[in-house]
């Protein structure tokens, strides 16, 4: 647990030195959250609220998606791959610690600084600019860090996995492409998941991507009864359990190619 | 001249045979570039089912603005790759930037020749297939004058966003680490106006139509085409500025870009 | 002679950003931003006569490279003047480097995917070398680079030696003047060191070409090179030739005697013995305190003598203690 922290930490570092680039991602992330909100506004057209969300509803939701592009690596993220393929991965493995917890505790650290630098000021320039809601209650702020939480390990679960295929094939990027784009559609990224016809949304909940986005969006806006957000809760946990076995036992397969073929 | 467009000619055809060699990457990319836009306007479409309209247009008249900026894009992303800010920032700190300099032919010409990334044909056949959907949809009357507007509109859209890329091009001169910025104006630029300007705020409509003409690209060549009324009283002759819009931008950005070389030669990286 | 190229009080500075360290380095890096200005080359004179094959050495960050990028006109200088064969580098570009050619040790000008021979004719058709010309030379450096193994294979196949001797022969394809050489050793392994080396050789004297070469490696310039330019710290220390370098700053020069017997006690004024073994002494000595010849004369006068050899210490060692006990300075 403290190597865990102590690689987090650098990590989390490391992603703070990067002032610049925090900076543009920011005043970016910023700029397409008012396009979308401006669209959302325009759909609405004057309605108060449509389909369980008032339209402050829908403008705070393009802030926390947009909020989470950086702390969830929403677009892509092939940090594994490309160890693969720059033969990095060597002396990674050579360290004492379990590879899957090595890069667990890495992205952990880079979300965080992500959450910290690009997820806050995201929301704190909608509210002063456009006007969000918030939580009401303290057990809402609870129940919030929890999904938040809950919604990277789903997130790193599935990223890591589309990361494996590079022990295998040369060119891993366009088969994460897919899953990516998948993740984006089907994880209420690029419109809300209620907003889509029923049959899209069974659609999605057969994969784990509405349990990252759209389960914190729902959260946060407090649209779920208590049930349904223990609910959510457990879909969290259950999909992070079954992704994290896979994700491991894919790994085991993959590190014994790279040990026969010898990297 | 002549020489230039021989050049170029050889430029593209080393390119194409290049990436010929990756045949299994090239098909997988621009299939994941077709099911990209197809995602996103999938999204657009979707919703619409419940919400009807946008701004008071259908999903068929915004999938005209839709596919038009798409194919554009498409065309300008292919020829302009070498500029793409991602790309053109790795050559200048990785050195291929210096190489360039060291042969005697001009500088924007090599850089164009840097990279025809060819894999964008996805793009633009995304945006051709939304296009003729939207043809479809709406039952436009074409007339000649129609099909040369839209002509003119596209090639408007090319230089524009083609300028832009030559523009953030240029900013990694200074700085690698916060061209994200620059995606604002070109792939936010592009997002923009794929729908009816009518649905921004004042502010920013105004600044995309007196700061950056964007509003002239997309908008004034679909009103004129689809038929529909202009909600800004802008003179009749609106829908033929696309391609004065996009030469002006990328008439400054080739500005800069010439006082960039100069500055890179003065501080290197 | 007039020289074709001339060096007057060369400096380039630069700003460079200062990164934090420790504890809240993170943050203290995020918030702020300070500069310190860095003297990259610092009033550095020379000049090059025509055929000249000079070696510009020194340690790494010395400002090799700097000056070569302001040489080959990619970098403008901050004050001074370069003249190269009455070219400013940094203007009128595009008739200055189709006079020169560079190559810029680890980055290659081929094109990545394509075989080597159509990455050449690309380049004809930049240079605009004439066909005749073309052909005549492609013919020459195929021959005496060995490039026919290689030369449809895609450049991203080859080994480095082979990527290099491409590179080399891509640089001189249209006839330049004069030739700047970047580390054009570095990685290679003896044999395909060797091979670079004749080759330029062969470039200096057979056609003029004046070649300028940075190295890590003294062997290229003790086989190479007769004059050599020493820079650190953006000052240009030395220059002049290899020889009176290694005569001035050589060090102690040594003298390994073989005795017919074993004389454990044979002691020699102006001399130190540093190593005895069995009939075998090595004796050091101050190169200006005393001629070898004398040393010898005294040795034989007293003892049997079987054998002898005087060692000059090697390049790399005079070099080494240049930088690092700051000799010329």
């Amino acid at each position: 647990m403290r190597l865990f922290i102590e690689i987090a930490m650098r990590a989390f570092r490391l992603q703070m030195s990067y002032r610049a680039a925090a900076i543009a991602g920011l005043l970016t992330n910023f700029f397409f959250g008012i396009l979308r909100a401006v669209v959302l506004i325009a759909l609405y057209d004057g309605r108060e609220e449509m389909l369980g969300l008032s339209l402050q509803a829908a403008i705070t939701y393009t802030a926390i998606t947009q909020a989470v592009i950086g702390y969830l690596s929403a677009f892509s993220w092939y940090d594994v791959a490309n160890t693969v393929y720059s033969g990095e991965i060597g002396s990674d493995l050579l360290k004492p610690i379990n590879f899957y917890s090595y890069w667990m505790a890495r992205d952990f650290g880079r979300a965080m600084a992500a959450l910290l630098t690009r997820g806050l000021p995201i929301m704190v320039a909608y509210e002063i600019f456009i006007d969000i809601s918030f939580p009401n209650f303290l057990l809402n702020w609870g129940l919030l860090i929890l999904t938040v939480l809950l919604s990277w390990v789903v997130s790193f679960s599935w990223r890591f996995i589309v990361n494996l295929p590079s022990f295998w094939i040369p060119n891993a990027f366009g088969i994460g492409r897919f899953f990516f784009m998948a993740a984006l559609f089907f994880s209420g990224f690029l419109m809300p998941l209620r907003f889509f016809p029923d049959w899209v949304v069974k659609l999605a909940y057969l994969t784990p991507f509405p349990h990252t986005v759209n389960t914190v969006v729902e959260i946060y806006l407090g649209v779920l009864s208590p049930v349904e957000i223990w609910l959510a809760f457990a879909w969290q946990v259950g999909w992070i359990v079954a992704l994290i076995l896979v994700g491991q036992w894919i790994l085991k397969l993959g590190l014994r190619r790279l040990v026969i073929l010898g990297g | 001249m002549q020489n230039s467009i021989k050049l170029l000619n050889k430029y593209i055809s080393v390119n194409l045979r290049s990436q010929l060699q990756y045949r299994l990457t090239f098909v997988f990319e621009v299939f994941g570039t077709i099911l990209l836009t197809l995602t996103e306007f999938a999204a657009l479409a979707l919703v619409l089912l419940k919400f009807e309209n946008i701004g008071g247009w259908t999903v068929g008249e915004v999938a005209f603005l839709y596919g038009t900026i798409n194919a554009s894009f498409g065309i300008m992303d292919m020829f302009f790759s070498g500029f793409d800010p991602r790309n053109f920032g790795r050559h200048v700190r990785m050195g291929t930037f210096d190489q360039l300099l060291l042969r005697p032919i001009n500088i924007t010409l090599q850089v164009l020749g840097l990279e025809f990334q060819f894999r964008r044909i996805g793009r633009i056949m995304i945006g051709v297939g939304i296009l003729i959907y939207s043809v479809q949809t709406t039952s436009i009357l074409w007339t000649g004058e129609k099909a040369i507007v839209l002509f003119f509109a596209i090639i408007g859209q090319i230089a524009y966003f083609g300028g832009l890329f030559i523009f953030g091009a240029t900013i990694t001169f200074w700085t690698i680490e916060s061209i994200e910025v620059v995606n604002i104006l070109t792939y936010g630029g592009s997002d923009l106006i794929a729908y009816p300007m009518n649905i921004y705020p004042e502010l920013l409509r105004k600044f995309f139509t007196f700061i950056l003409p964007a509003i002239f690209l997309n908008y004034y060549p679909a009103l004129f085409i689809l038929g529909r009324p202009d909600p800004f009283n802008f003179p009749p002759y609106a829908h033929w500025l696309s391609p004065f819009a996009g030469m002006l931008i990328l008439f400054f950005s080739l500005r800069f870009w010439r006082f960039g070389i100069t500055k890179y030669q003065s501080t290197g990286t | 002679m007039a020289s074709i190229i001339a060096v007057k009080k060369l400096d380039k500075h630069f700003k460079v950003r200062k990164f934090h360290r420790g504890r809240f380095s993170g943050f203290q890096n995020f918030f702020t931003r300070e500069h310190h200005l860095v003297r990259a080359v610092d009033g550095v004179n020379f000049e090059i006569q025509s055929g000249e094959l000079i070696g510009y050495l020194g340690p790494n960050g010395a400002g090799k490279s700097t000056t070569l990028k302001m040489l080959t006109g990619l970098l403008v200088p901050t004050g001074g003047e370069i003249n190269v064969d009455g070219f400013v580098p940094s203007k009128q570009r595009k008739e200055y480097v189709s006079r020169i050619g560079a190559v810029f040790g680890q980055r290659s000008t081929l094109w990545w995917d394509l075989p080597v021979f159509e990455s050449f004719e690309l380049l004809r058709h930049i240079y605009k070398i004439p066909e005749k010309l073309f052909k005549k030379n492609l013919d020459e450096f195929r021959e005496l680079l060995e490039l026919d193994t290689f030369i449809n294979t895609p450049v991203r196949s080859l080994s480095l030696g082979q990527r290099m001797r491409a590179d080399i022969c891509a640089a001189l394809l249209h006839d330049p003047k004069i030739l700047f050489l970047d580390e054009p050793t570095i990685g290679l392994d003896v044999v395909a060191k060797e091979r670079i080396r004749q080759f330029i050789q062969h470039i200096n004297q057979d056609r003029g070409t004046t070649v300028i070469l940075t190295t890590h490696d003294l062997s290229d310039v003790e086989k190479l090179c007769n004059r050599i330019l020493i820079i650190d710290e953006g000052k240009l220390l030395y220059d002049g030739q290899l020889e009176q370098l290694r005569q001035k700053f050589g060090g102690k020069r040594q003298l390994v005697v073989d005795f017919f017997e074993n004389y454990p006690e044979a002691t020699i004024e102006g001399a130190e013995i540093v190593e005895i073994n069995g009939a075998r002494i090595t004796f050091e000595f101050e190169r200006d305190s005393i001629a070898a010849s004398d040393l010898i004369g005294r040795l034989s006068s007293k003892y049997r003598i079987r054998d002898l050899e005087v060692k000059e210490p090697e390049i790399e060692e005079t070099i080494r203690r240049i930088y690092e006990q700051q000799l010329l300075k």
